[in-house]
């Protein structure tokens, strides 16, 4: 049954990646090898799921599972990908908040946080290379420097919210595109 | 689950829904808002707790956002809360998704949505260094803590060492410098 394989395929993506590009190499294996998309779609979700909100994950199984099953499809498909934070986070969630007080989990923390810090500084400079590529100086797009600029204002200085510095970035973005192309 | 917790449901689901209207550039966009609302503005949650939610749900299997949306909302309300922020944190981007399956054809080579993406785009490291400056005091503590970051940036960038990996490094490197710093003060 196609909602069950579906299902079936996408728990098995969620449960061995973790999330944004890793998750590639597994949804183009199980596209093809079931016929579902060609590898030329396959590229094409990863397109569109820059342009829409959320995670990658869940747009390639809402796409995968609309294109071969309809809104049956992507809703079995969306749910088997986001089975591992249903099961594995919750009892996370549970197991943290029974040893929230506890001095090793408060020492194993202490090594975590600056982690996650160092890991976020990964993702800063991994997405400007990504974003800010271009054809002006050292490879760099001075239309999206000037917009990356401008955002980081009205975040830090100006404090506005992440919808707002969002949507006036796609404004500038349109309006640099219709004016240089 | 108490009164409290109950009563933090309808505003946990509204702020997600809203939360999963603007994850763009891999998520990370969750972060910062979550800090805004919820750290910030409600004080329902600290910086420390946040940066607990996002390495923790970056080191478990599947999507980082719903894993941190599930240990945000379990804390904060309890198991409902966990469903009800995941639910809301998928309800747009599965929505849109499914109205682009349909014009798929119309959006996918047109100038102007791609003018308009590659702005977006350059949002998105602002968007994530404006989590991170927010986040820093809570994660740097001391020295230790400053090697580790770095230790963990250089794993990033220049292995391939998975993320569980460096969070369990991260853990244990943790627990035994605690564990010399306290026979340290009270020898």
């Amino acid at each position: 049954m196609l909602y069950l394989e579906l299902f079936l395929s996408f728990v098995m993506i969620g449960f061995t990646s973790f999330g944004g590009m890793s998750m590639i190499p597994l949804i183009n294996d199980e596209m093809l090898s079931h016929g579902w998309m060609t590898a030329q779609e396959v590229a094409d979700i990863v397109a569109i799921a820059e342009m829409t909100p959320g995670p990658l994950g869940l747009n390639c199984a809402t796409f995968a599972g609309m294109r071969t099953g309809g809104v049956m499809g992507a809703a079995a498909a969306s749910v088997g990908v986001l089975l591992p934070s249903l099961t594995l986070c919750l009892i996370a969630a549970i197991f943290m908040e029974r040893f929230k007080e506890s001095k090793l989990m408060g020492h194993a923390l202490y090594g975590i946080r600056p982690v996650c810090i160092g890991m976020i500084a990964a993702v800063v400079i991994q997405q400007s290379m990504a974003n800010y590529a271009g054809t002006w100086l050292l490879g760099m797009s001075w239309h999206a420097l000037i917009i990356g600029a401008v955002a980081l204002v009205l975040l830090i200085v100006l404090k506005w919210s992440v919808p707002k510095t969002i949507t006036v970035s796609a404004a500038l973005g349109l309006l640099f595109g219709v004016l240089f192309g | 689950m108490d009164q409290k917790q109950r009563s933090r449901l309808p505003d946990v689901f509204i702020n997600f829904l809203k939360f999963g209207c603007f994850t763009f550039g891999g998520g990370w966009s969750i972060v910062a808002q979550i800090q805004k609302e919820y750290v910030e503005k409600k004080r329902w949650i600290t910086d420390e707790e946040l940066l607990d939610f996002t390495s923790v749900g970056r080191s478990i299997p599947g999507l980082m956002i719903g894993n941190a949306s599930v240990l945000f909302g379990h804390h904060v309300a309890g198991i409902p809360g966990a469903l009800l922020a995941l639910l809301g944190i998928v309800l747009p981007p599965f929505a849109i998704m499914i109205a682009v399956t349909f014009i798929y054809g119309l959006v996918k080579d047109n100038a102007y949505v791609s003018y308009a993406m590659m702005g977006v785009r350059a949002a998105v490291v602002p968007i994530i260094i404006s989590a991170m400056v927010k986040l820093f005091k809570a994660g740097m503590k001391d020295v230790f803590c400053y090697l580790i970051a770095i230790g963990g940036l250089a794993l990033c960038l220049f292995t391939g060492i998975s993320n569980v990996l460096i969070v369990v490094i991260g853990a244990v490197a943790g627990l035994i410098y605690m564990e010399v710093k306290e026979r340290h003060a009270v020898s």
